[in-house]
């Protein structure tokens, strides 16, 4: 399939209208693309541009079902046929990755079609090299990536298939000017040496129009209204495109929508800066792989900070320089150094945020994060607007009326009734805005409020910050948009902490050597230890023994800098254990009439059974378990990646819940340990929210991996071998040890 | 082409095609889901130790009231995808992600994800993957628990030891064991309605909010919601 002449596509009146809609999303779209054409597709939000990106990958009806009329093909059969024919990144940075490396993360798409893993690395430094990433090890894990290389990496996965066809969608609408340009720059290149045909989907044209020949262009209710040369569109449909809300090269942004500054509640006049910060910084402690804690410093202001009514102060700088960070240390989410180094208000009311409970906080200041659908807390629109004001205590139906007239200002009361969590990005951007301000808090603190928005949203947002000022409000933003930073009063520029250079500790523990399923097994035989021992004495016996083992099992000999923190490691996991020992002790105790031996034996007994799991189970690394799971037990294949990807994918859990958490807090809904039903409706929230995120990355994932041929892959072939080594037979010989000395103390 | 995959009204959706084909959506959803009770599994199992001692004190079998929050997963899972294996899929991999962190179970909380999934497994079966509906939820929570409370209350021979796979359960289980009989069955009966209430009936409720957030276009579940208010 290797000639120029490929990569034509033929979309013959293809509608498709989803379960549970009246109108179709796209209608009756025709389209030829010739080979290496590259291809720009925009239109309004909501048009189905995503839509017919996933109908060109031939997946469309496989994710949601409906009706589909029309024909799609690629070089002549179903764009589905030859895996990995069709390459998709999608839009957000890192949700198609599958791996915890670099070089396992692009040899995906070659270990679905079960390609010899001999020939792989080849390919996979290909791959990386054609997108500016060849530089990188193979083994960089997949999160130290920034968000450019990320969708580099993306593309390089789609790359080692060799496709037809490569579609982008929306690549670069979450990245800063600088990483957004990598992309660009590696889709340039892409193009040029070997002819493959490129769509990508975009609402800032400008700088798109260089790299493509032809602009196609999708109305709101679906129909292709455009089509031609990218100069020739942009000349004859300028005012279409710009009532579309999309960024047309050479026209300024647009006018601020006017929101009138009486649709926010009067903020409370303040003497001198609503928010103060002292020089600070803060630290963040990583875990790193090898079980060790370092603390390292995320971000710094050097300049002292002052955020005055009607003020706009901006942040600066690169990605990676702490400008969120720095904004979560002001709202309290963070601790700065020096403590107490954020003070919101002045003189005798000034407060560390930190210390004030949730309305106290949420009645000085709001905060809207980079992902604006984290902060959704309600179920109607409306009631999202009014969530802050009702745990002020503030009711009744003047403080809705002014909601629904500042909804209507926006352009979203007829949603009002509409759960937010169905609204598009941008309309979610602007709800969670609006809902930020309606209460009138005097400090607003935003995390780049207006990227990736297109024009209308833009005018919105930049609006209802300019309403917020004009009603005596302060505004912190941290900001690439050059027209926000215009607009500033004051701008505070950050720099990324300078990293001291990591040395690397050359040295594992013993158990880390040993594979995972020797790793789990051992754990297991924790089990029989505990259960055969029949008296205290033995499994005290048992105990000293497992004890021992665990002190060879952690120990890392060799040369180099020894790996920090492992004891502490074993003790935190044994927590749960041992509190579980205690209180099934106690209970025995107290219910066996006292009898000190027989609670002994029951406590120790669970000792025993979690001691083996708290040393052994850290040490399981998701990709090599998937590995042995596949190659040594032969467990399905699809399956097995699926668990290892979720695996991959636990720690990210924790920062949601976080997320969710402030997001609450800063909103006024707090969580008091004394009372049960705040505690209960905190827990409920956390956890729907928690799992609406999770369902939204696997659908996402899974998307990704079809477009690397999971979906047929049958007959997998791994990156990695899976070898039961010597070792992993003396790890369970050992592991048997306790068991043993348990049968022979009976 | 022209496909239209429409779903009757009123009935439970079943899953889409064959019903052991499954999508990749499929099984990267269920293992998602798995992971995400995986967290909130070993963060009940802090809130179970404190909640089952106090009634322990009171009467020892009502322990298995607090159970039915881990039978949550198959169910869940069961309820999402609507394809044989799911709900036993699902469990497992939240056992195995919530004894990852540690827990006072150690590795005999995977056989315990094992036998739990495959009891709301079998329920599922037995309707024939066709009913999905709250009381098809709650006899999926009930039937997780007796196979656990075989584990539980029955110890396994020690003479196992020697077998390749049953050795790692030599001895294994038994928490219970020590009960008489009337108690271990009424441990049965708190473990069922613990299971049928908690895991099928929140679990049900849990599903139908997530669909309602529009979490599960995808899905079967997701579908229902969208047929009952078409926009």
């Amino acid at each position: 399939m290797r000639t120029a002449r490929r990569g034509h596509v033929e979309v013959a009146g293809l509608t498709w209208r989803p379960v549970g809609r009246r109108e179709p999303v796209l209608r009756d779209v025709t389209l030829t693309l010739r080979p290496g054409e590259r291809v720009l597709l925009a239109g309004a939000s909501g048009a189905g541009k995503s839509t017919l990106l996933r109908a060109l990958t031939g997946m469309l009806g496989s994710l949601e079902p409906g009706d589909l009329e029309g024909d799609v093909t690629l070089d002549g059969v179903a764009p589905g046929d030859r895996p990995g024919a069709v390459g998709l990144v999608l839009q957000e940075p890192g949700s198609g990755v599958v791996a915890a490396s670099v070089g396992r993360d692009v040899a995906f798409g070659l270990e679905n079609v079960g390609a010899d893993p001999a020939g792989m690395p080849a390919v996979v430094e290909r791959s990386l090299t054609a997108v500016g990433l060849g530089d990188l090890p193979l083994d960089t894990p997949t999160s130290a990536l920034s968000g450019g290389q990320t969708q580099r990496l993306a593309l390089a996965g789609t790359l080692a298939l060799d496709p037809s066809l490569v579609l982008l969608d929306e690549p670069t609408a979450m990245l800063d000017p600088a990483c957004a340009a990598e992309v660009r720059a590696a889709v340039a290149a892409l193009s040029a040496d070997d002819p493959r045909t490129l769509v990508v989907v975009e609402h800032v044209l400008g700088p798109w129009v260089p790299l493509v020949d032809r602009l196609v262009v999708l109305s709101a209710d679906g129909r292709v209204v455009a089509d031609g040369p990218v100069e020739e569109v942009l000349d004859t449909q300028r005012d279409v495109l710009l009532a579309m809300g999309l960024w047309v090269p050479d026209e300024p942004a647009p006018a601020p929508l006017e929101v009138d500054p009486g649709l926010l509640a009067a903020v409370p006049s303040t003497a001198g800066a609503a928010l103060t910060a002292d020089p600070l910084a803060v630290d963040r402690t990583v875990r790193l792989v090898d079980g060790s804690t370092r603390t390292l410093r995320a971000a710094t202001l050097d300049e002292p900070l002052g955020a005055s009514p009607g003020d706009l102060t901006v942040l600066v700088g690169p990605s990676g320089s702490g400008k969120s960070t720095v904004l979560a240390a002001l709202a309290g989410f963070l601790d700065p150094v020096p403590d107490g180094a954020v003070r919101l208000g002045a003189g005798e009311h000034a407060a560390d945020p930190r210390r004030l409970g949730a309305p106290a906080l949420a009645a000085r200041l709001a905060w809207v994060p980079q992902w604006a659908s984290s902060t959704l807390v309600a179920r109607t629109v409306l009631d999202e607007v009014l969530t802050t004001s009702r745990a002020l205590g503030r009711q009744g139906p003047a403080e809705e009326a002014r909601a629904l007239a500042l909804l209507d200002a926006l352009g979203l009361a007829p949603l009002a009734a509409a759960d937010p969590r169905h609204l598009s990005g941008g309309e979610q951007r602007r709800l969670a805005v609006a809902a930020a301000l309606h209460h009138g808090p005097p400090v607003l603190l935003a995390d780049e409020p207006t990227v990736g928005q297109d024009r209308h949203t833009w005018a919105a947002v930049v609006g209802l910050v300019a309403a917020h000022r004009a009603a005596g409000g302060a505004v912190v933003a941290a900001t690439h948009d050059a027209e926000v930073v215009a607009r500033a009063d004051r701008v505070h520029h950050l720099a990324a902490p300078p990293r001291p250079p990591q040395e690397p500790s050359t040295r594992v523990p013993l158990a880390a050597r040993c594979g995972p399923l020797a790793l789990l097994a051992g754990a297991m035989l924790g089990i029989p230890a505990g259960v055969v021992s029949p008296h205290w004495s033995t499994s005290l016996a048992v105990l000293a023994v497992q004890v021992l083992l665990a002190v060879v099992a952690l120990a890392a000999p060799g040369p180099g800098r020894a790996p920090a923190g492992r004891a502490r490691r074993v003790l935190l996991r044994t927590v749960p254990g041992a509190l579980a020992a205690l209180s099934t002790g106690w209970s025995t105790w107290w219910l066996a009439g006292h009898d000190v031996d027989t609670a002994l034996t029951v406590a120790l007994r669970v000792l025993v059974i979690v001691v083996p799991s708290a040393v052994l189970l850290p040490w399981v690394d998701p990709d090599r378990l998937g590995d042995h799971l596949a190659q040594r037990l032969h467990l399905p294949d699809r399956p097995v990646v699926a668990t290892a990807a979720a695996l991959q994918r636990v720690h990210t859990f924790g920062a949601v819940w976080t997320e969710i958490g402030r997001a609450r807090r800063v909103r006024g809904l707090g969580v008091r340990p004394t009372r049960p039903g705040e505690v209960a409706r905190h827990l409920a929230a956390s956890t729907t929210g928690l799992l609406v995120r999770t369902l939204g990355a696997a659908v996402e994932l899974a998307v990704a991996m079809d477009a690397r041929g999971f979906a047929t892959a049958r007959r997998r072939t791994w990156w990695a071998p899976a070898p039961w080594r010597l070792r992993d037979t003396v790890l369970l010989a050992a592991a048997a040890l306790p068991v043993a000395a348990a049968v022979l103390a009976r | 082409m022209a496909i239209t995959t429409d779903a009757p009204a009123r009935r439970s959706v079943t899953a889409t095609g064959r019903l052991a084909s499954w999508r990749t959506v499929d099984i990267i959803t269920v293992a998602f889901l798995g992971a995400a009770f995986g967290i909130v599994f070993w963060g009940w199992a802090f809130a179970y130790e404190p909640l089952s001692k106090l009634v322990t004190v009171a009467y020892v079998p009502l322990t298995g009231l607090f159970a039915g929050t881990w039978f949550l997963a198959g169910v869940v899972g069961g309820l999402v995808v609507r394809r044989p294996g799911a709900a036993l899929f699902c469990e497992v991999v939240a056992a195995l992600v919530s004894m990852l962190p540690g827990t006072q179970w150690g590795a005999s909380t995977l056989v315990s994800g094992v036998l739990q999934g495959l009891g709301a497994e079998l329920a599922f079966a037995l309707l024939g993957y066709k009913a999905w509906g709250p009381g098809a939820a709650m006899l999926a929570g009930a039937l997780s628990a007796p196979l656990e409370w075989v584990f539980e209350v029955v110890k396994f021979p020690a003479s196992w030891a020697d077998l390749p796979v049953l050795g790692s359960l030599a001895g294994g289980g038994g928490w219970y064991a020590e009960l008489v009989l009337r108690d271990k069955i009424a441990y049965l009966g708190a473990l069922g309605v613990s299971g049928a209430v908690i895991a099928g009936g929140v679990g049900w409720l849990l599903t139908r909010q997530l669909a309602r957030a529009g979490a599960l276009s995808a899905f079967p579940a997701g579908q229902e919601v969208r047929e009952a208010r078409a926009v």
